[in-house]
């Protein structure tokens, strides 16, 4: 089922939670909201699910408007991020429990509850556990749990808020990765939500970055991470350099660097500041030229296949960041004090009138 | 073994000082608590068990009895409902005006019992508000079953809702949420999920505001007429007894209310250590 949110507007008193959101959500896909907290990220899932109203827009489910849908007729399925199973049932109560409070006409026999329960278990690699009650389960277990209680109701959206946020390193890769194998089993639509950038890249098919009620980017994860549409999304995906400079006549100059920037041709000189990734940073010990600029080595981090290396630039002070490898690190020779010349591979400008704090 | 020894000399007071606070501890419990209630039984017994069942089997004394018995069958699943509601809507939703209701909840504990009761009378009685009214319609509230039943309520109003607001907070609004996303209505959220959780909060509640709704004097003795054998329940009719110097009667009926104190807590204590059992797994 497709979802189409329009002109979607929500506040909490003084706080503005989301500001005139659009996004289309096409059947079967694998949706990541990703934004920093207090993107709004959450009040639009539970929009979407019907436990908040939104103060204006709509909500499509299929074409059909279900703006005013109550929760209960959405046909979703939501898993809380603290799981939220309920505590006085036991495992299998908690997944049966979509199916007993159907009315009486549509409520399946006990045998087909059980049945449909034991399948769920399988699904989630519960079985055998079906006696115990949520408090003697993992954090991953009970999330399984809350995962089949929604399914167990066949929801034509899977909604998820940061299903992952509570467990450790370990179970929350492996939870992932199986959530994306989930996925593309059931194929059914799912949403889930996140603050963790990494979780979002690997999952989804598409990402949607969100930051202060508004929505910044919308695309693949390689979209998203190599071509960023504002310098949130730039800062928000992965770490990245920042040199402060100027533009003018479709060239942004930083220091004694230039670099073409056809995008601000028709700029004239403006305030601008460059983008570039630690791993879009080479170092060497000639300069360039226009292409480089002058910087000493501070620190130097070898370990594991990158060398990490920051730099402090010459003229401005600014701190670069950078990441090379270790067969490059290995002929630089490079050592704390060093001066040496870094030029950016690939640098994206953005004038600076935007707000960039996150 | 050394170094949990060095440990707890140097967190804990010197010898004296601990010794010093329990004896004192010790005295006031024995002075205001374990003395009178021994005190209670040793009167009402103190002509043996026979006088003893007499004064209990005495007409007046059965009525009280029955009447205390009554009003709280009547108050307290009165206030169970209440405390109920108005805890699963201070805790489960959000309106203007929820601080007030808040407040208002803790009334009846903030003012004193007797105003509670002039209250009914100042509305009820024979010149109060609705007085005129009641009587053209030939109907009795103050001075008899329906007044002690109002005041019996608005005292123990705030036992149930008490105890329950903050273990609902705690609990939080995700269950239900979870309830009626999965298609549950209301009432089977209510009744499926939030009323099973809250049970030994419930129980608990309802073990105080009852002992607290026998127990109640100064209210109700407002709204009462002290007609012994009519309108009389144990605490008042304690009070005329003891009034009358008739002690062995008077403390007789005041170990049934000491009575009820001590199974009172027993159960609380016994619900106290389940509800630990549960919160544990």
């Amino acid at each position: 089922m497709s979802i189409e949110i329009s002109h979607i507007s929500k506040s909490f008193g003084d706080f503005q939670a989301l500001n005139d959101v659009d996004l289309k959500i096409e059947s079967g896909e694998l949706v990541a909201l990703l934004g920093p907290s207090g993107s709004g990220k959450t009040t639009l899932l539970r929009i979407i699910a019907g436990l908040e109203t939104a103060d204006a827009g709509s909500i499509y489910f299929h074409g059909e408007d279900a703006t005013e849908r109550d929760a209960r007729k959405r046909g979703v399925g939501f898993v809380f991020q603290h799981y939220a199973l309920f505590r006085h049932m036991s495992v299998f109560e908690n997944i049966a429990f979509g199916l007993r409070v159907r009315p009486r006409k549509t409520r399946p026999s006990r045998e087909v509850i059980r049945e449909k329960v034991m399948e769920l278990l399988r699904l989630v690699q519960l079985e055998g556990l079906e006696k115990r009650s949520p408090a003697q389960l993992s954090g991953g277990q009970r999330q399984r749990v809350a995962l089949a209680r929604a399914l167990a109701v066949e929801p034509k959206v899977l909604l998820l808020d940061e299903p992952f946020g509570a467990l450790d390193a370990q179970v929350r890769l492996e939870l992932r990765r199986w959530l994306r194998r989930l996925h593309d089993e059931l194929h059914m639509t799912s949403v889930f939500v996140t603050h963790d950038q990494e979780e979002a890249l690997e999952v989804a098919d598409r990402v949607v970055v969100m930051n202060k009620g508004k929505i910044e980017q919308v695309g693949t994860p390689n979209e998203v991470y190599d071509k960023p549409a504002t310098p949130f999304v730039y800062n928000f995906l992965g770490s990245v350099n920042l040199f402060h400079g100027r533009v003018e006549n479709g060239h942004a100059v930083i220091g004694n660097l230039q670099v073409a920037a056809p995008e601000h041709a028709n700029r004239s000189e403006t305030q601008a500041v460059g983008f570039v990734r630690p791993h879009e940073i080479d170092i060497s010990r000639e300069s360039t030229g226009t292409g480089s600029l002058q910087a000493t080595v501070t620190h130097i981090n070898a370990i594991g296949g990158m060398v990490r290396v920051e730099l402090e630039q010459k003229d401005s002070r600014e701190f670069i960041s950078a990441e090379i490898t270790r067969s490059r690190y290995n002929d630089l020779d490079l050592k704390v004090g060093d001066v040496v010349y870094v030029t950016p591979q690939n640098i994206r400008v953005f004038v600076e009138d935007y707000d960039f704090s996150i | 073994m050394s170094e949990t020894r060095q440990l707890t000399r140097n967190t804990t007071e010197p010898l004296w000082v601990r010794v010093m606070l329990i004896t004192l501890a010790l005295v006031f419990v024995a002075i205001l608590l374990v003395l009178p209630l021994v005190a209670v039984f040793q009167t009402a017994f103190q002509h043996g068990v026979k006088p003893y069942l007499a004064a209990i089997n005495e007409k007046d004394a059965l009525a009280a009895i029955k009447l205390t018995l009554l009003i709280a069958a009547i108050a307290v699943p009165l206030n169970l409902v209440f405390g109920v509601a108005a805890a699963w809507v201070l805790t489960k939703f959000d309106f203007k005006g929820k601080n007030v209701l808040s407040a208002l909840i803790d009334l009846p504990f903030a003012i004193s019992p007797v105003i509670s009761g002039m209250i009914f009378v100042l509305l009820f009685g024979r010149t109060g508000v609705f007085g005129p009214w009641l009587i053209e319609h030939n109907i009795r509230i103050i001075f008899a079953l329906p007044g002690m039943v109002l005041a019996t309520v608005f005292v123990t109003f705030p036992f149930v809702a008490r105890e329950l607001v903050p273990l609902m907070q705690a609990q939080g609004r995700e269950e239900e949420q979870a309830a009626v996303v999965l298609g549950a209505s209301g009432w089977q959220t209510f009744w499926r999920v939030s009323l099973p959780n809250i049970r030994w909060g419930l129980l608990y509640a309802t073990i105080l505001c009852n002992a607290r709704a026998m127990g109640e004097f100064g209210a109700v003795s407002v709204v009462s007429g002290h007609i012994s054998g009519l309108n009389n329940t144990i605490p008042l009719q304690v009070e005329l007894l003891y009034d009358d110097y008739d002690f062995s009667g008077a403390f007789a009926l005041a170990s049934i209310l000491a009575m009820l104190g001590v199974v009172t807590l027993i159960l609380k204590k016994l619900l106290e250590w389940r509800a630990g059992i549960k919160a544990d797994v």
